[in-house]
């Protein structure tokens, strides 16, 4: 008898080490929902065909936003917005995932869970496409409703989210990069922060004048920035890939110009030194004159300048001599993965909110992302105080006009390309070698590999 | 404890003998007799099936990715693309560099966490009273700070315009202009040396003063009757007490090097500048999670376990050579 305890026991242990790897868990870990969600999502699986608001449909919304602290706050109170208005309404719950690695959504996707609503970046839209099971907006949600809501938002933004003629993800949240100015440091050194720089070359002499007055760097921006050294090639009329993407040619003249001004600049002492996140702490504490640097960021540095006293001024980015600055964009989309038709209505609900007036209002007063939809900005009811009090948005809307996206590298070798890229752009700028030569060798790498 | 206690146990060794010369029939497998053969392992079984599931068949699972390309989406099946991801790993601007790297986190991390350790444990094993503890819990400090947060409060030290680091240095006359320490290819590995280097020294400290403190005191008295010195007696007596520990600590610090730097080099350099901090941990968390390339990730992945494994193995044997067992 007892030794058949002990079989017993051992059959027991058994059984629950392969149950405890094979049980699916419903905690999404990691995020804490910004308002109390339920437990356990509800199976959204009943056969109604309409919302219920006494039995509301749970949807995820998975949002890198969330992960920083300077957009968090906004992003947090845009989702609160609608569960507590719309959402309550309708009979929509959105729970909110925080995705810092910007990939949870496909390990969730991978392990089983429900991911509805995902903020996306538009580089790797194609490969989501083929692998995730992304829906297109015209086939799941209502036609004259998708069209009419489309038609107030910025064409050119939507049109990025669009595969082979249909939407794979709406245009969410839009920045370019835009010249942040110290006031106080510019009026130290005698400049009128009015009168921002409008050419490269004026940057260099108004970063010299501030560092030889205040002693402080006049002028920041990390050479490992990501995304905004592509516009300094686009300025200066050079390109990074050819137009269907099998050849770099970034290493032309112009490139080569554009990349040995920022050098000569960044080894003359009155650039700042350091890495994206230090430049632009240095910058918000009030340490640099000015800042290249995304608008998503301007909540942050908004406080910076407050905590510190001075106040910020907002400029386009810079030319290079009379040619047309070209400043990028980086942002974010929504893309959609429903399984039932009450999931398309909920789905349907949170993107006209968030996408709307009422969504941009909060997305471009509380985290500094471009206001998409073209209504608001002059409408009292919404945005117009806000950009009234803040001409920095009226300057990023300028730039719109004037967008190119950035680079989509191919998938095959995306993550190489990108890197060899991003290296050459350290070492032309940091280093003392010709940064003809760097950029020579990194687009001869970078075309072996796109052969 | 007493084994001789649990009939049950000692019952059970001969009977496996017996039953590996006999085959059982069917009949004979469920009888209680024959439940003593495999009584064993049925105690085995549990740590089994959990090693197995755990650590086997991922084992396993890698050495098969390596050979596949795939991204762990679902709907996708691994293909299997033969030796395309090893030498494309061989060939990638990174690796060599990566490999490189690697060997000077090990050799250079062994002062830290070795050398000036082993000298903190012997200075404050000879202090007397409270103030032993006060050292040792102040050197034991950092490594119960969270890396994350160790690494931004560098970052901010290291600032290359606010930090107190460069404005110190610049007070000081030792350099004009600042350094930006973690996007320069001369200080970034340095950097994230000294950074591991710190937290690593109160660890080993900690782990060479329980050495010390188990060690045979009459050594010392009998030296100190003839006269010996110090450091005399440091490398006559003290270096042999605790060679385990010194060995163990070694191994410990080559095997781990890697691990160790690893949380520092993606808060603070990402590899860089140009991948000139990267080591051979980071280019694989790189590929696999980056770009979710588990063939070319589990590539880098067994070339490291082979790697390391050869160099467990020496270590193991040129430990059981070195070590003295004081008893």
């Amino acid at each position: 008898m007892k030794k058949l305890i002990v079989l017993l026991l051992a059959a027991a242990l058994m059984f629950t080490v392969f149950a405890g790897c094979g049980g699916n868990t419903a905690s999404s870990g990691g995020a804490t929902p910004p308002s109390k969600a339920p437990d356990k999502i509800p199976a959204n699986d009943s056969p109604a065909t309409a919302l219920d608001p006494n039995n509301p449909v749970t949807i995820t919304f998975y949002s890198y936003s969330l992960s920083y602290p300077t957009m968090r706050p906004g992003m947090e109170h845009l989702i609160n917005n609608f569960n507590e208005t719309t959402g309550k309404e309708k009979g929509v719950f959105v729970k909110a995932i925080e995705d810092d690695t910007m990939g949870k959504y496909q390990t969730d996707i991978a392990a089983g869970e429900q991911v509805n609503v995902i903020q996306h970046a538009f580089s790797v839209l194609d490969m989501s496409k083929e692998n995730l099971g992304l829906q297109a907006y015209e086939d799941i949600f209502p036609s004259g409703e998708l069209s009419e809501h489309i038609s107030h938002m910025y064409e050119n933004a939507v049109e990025l989210g669009k595969i082979d003629g249909k939407t794979y993800a709406l245009a969410f949240t839009f920045s370019t990069p835009i010249l942040y100015i110290n006031g106080a440091l510019f009026e130290a050194a005698g400049l009128d922060p009015n009168e921002p720089p409008e050419t490269w070359d004026e940057v260099a002499a108004y970063a010299k004048r501030i560092y030889e007055s205040t002693g402080k760097p006049g002028f920041a921006l990390s050479p490992q920035n990501g995304w905004t050294t592509e516009g300094l090639f686009f300025s200066n009329g050079a390109n990074i890939l050819n137009s269907d993407r099998t050849e770099a040619m970034f290493a032309s003249p112009e490139g080569i110009e554009a990349m040995e001004m920022w050098q000569e600049l960044y080894h003359s002492g009155a650039h700042a030194l350091g890495s994206d996140s230090e430049v632009s702490e240095q910058f918000m504490s009030g340490n640099a004159g000015m800042l290249i640097q995304s608008t998503s960021m301007l909540s942050g540095i908004k406080a910076g300048a407050e905590a510190g006293g001075w106040k910020l001024y907002g400029a386009e980015m810079p030319a290079f001599g009379d040619k047309p600055a070209v400043p990028v964009n980086s942002g974010s989309a929504l893309a959609v993965r429903s399984s039932s038709e009450l999931e398309n209505l909920a789905i349907w609900e949170f993107i006209k909110y968030v996408t709307g007036p009422e969504g941009y209002t909060i997305i471009t007063s509380e985290i500094g992302y471009l206001p998409l939809n073209k209504d608001i900005v002059s409408d009292p009811q919404y945005l117009k105080p806000f950009v009234d009090e803040n001409p920095i948005i009226a300057t990023n809307l300028r730039q719109l006009e004037r967008l190119r996206p950035v680079t989509i590298w191919p998938a095959e070798n995306a993550l190489e390309l990108r890197q060899i890229f991003a290296d050459a752009i350290t070492k032309a700028i940091t280093t003392g070698n010709d940064a003809g030569e760097v950029l020579t060798e990194a687009q001869e790498q970078m075309n072996a590999l796109l052969k | 404890m007493d084994y001789s206690a649990a009939p049950g146990l000692t019952g059970a060794i001969p009977a496996v003998k017996t039953g590996v010369k006999r085959k059982l029939n069917v009949t004979e497998l469920f009888t209680v007799k024959s439940l003593r053969v495999l009584k064993p392992y049925m105690f085995l079984l549990p740590a089994l099936l959990i090693l197995g599931f755990w650590l086997y068949k991922p084992l396993i699972n890698t050495f098969y990715y390596s050979f596949t390309k795939w991204t762990m989406l679902p709907g996708t099946k691994p293909e299997p693309v033969g030796f395309a991801n090893y030498l494309k790993l061989f060939g990638s601007k990174d690796f060599g560099t990566a490999v490189k790297n690697t060997g000077f986190y090990i050799v250079m991390l062994l002062p830290f966490s070795v050398v000036i350790p082993l000298i903190l444990a012997n200075v404050t094993n000879s202090m007397k009273g409270r103030m032993k503890n006060v050292y040792r819990a102040l050197f034991f400090f950092p490594m119960i700070m969270a890396g994350v947060s160790t690494a931004t409060i560098f970052r901010w030290l290291l600032n290359p315009g606010t930090g107190l680091v460069n404005i110190l240095l610049n007070k000081t006359g030792i350099i004009d202009g600042s350094i930006s320490f973690f996007t320069q290819e001369e200080t970034a590995k340095w950097a994230i040396l000294l950074i591991t280097g710190w937290k690593m020294i109160g660890f080993s400290t900690v782990i060479f003063s329980a050495a010390l403190t188990g060690t045979d005191k009459s050594y010392y008295e009998a030296a100190s009757l003839d006269g010996s010195r110090k450091v005399r007696k440091f490398f006559d007596f003290t270096v042999p007490l605790i060679s385990p520990t010194i060995l163990f600590m070694v191994m410990m610090s080559i095997l781990f090097a890697s691990q160790w730097t690893f949380a520092y080099i993606d808060i603070l350099t990402n590899g860089g500048p140009y991948g000139t901090s990267t080591n051979i941990y980071y280019e694989m968390y790189k590929y696999g999670f980056s770009s979710m390339n588990v063939g070319m990730s589990s590539a880098a992945a067994n070339l490291f376990l082979a790697v390391f494994g050869v160099i467990a193995a020496v270590l193991t044997t040129v430990s059981k050579k070195l070590a003295f067992y004081d008893n």
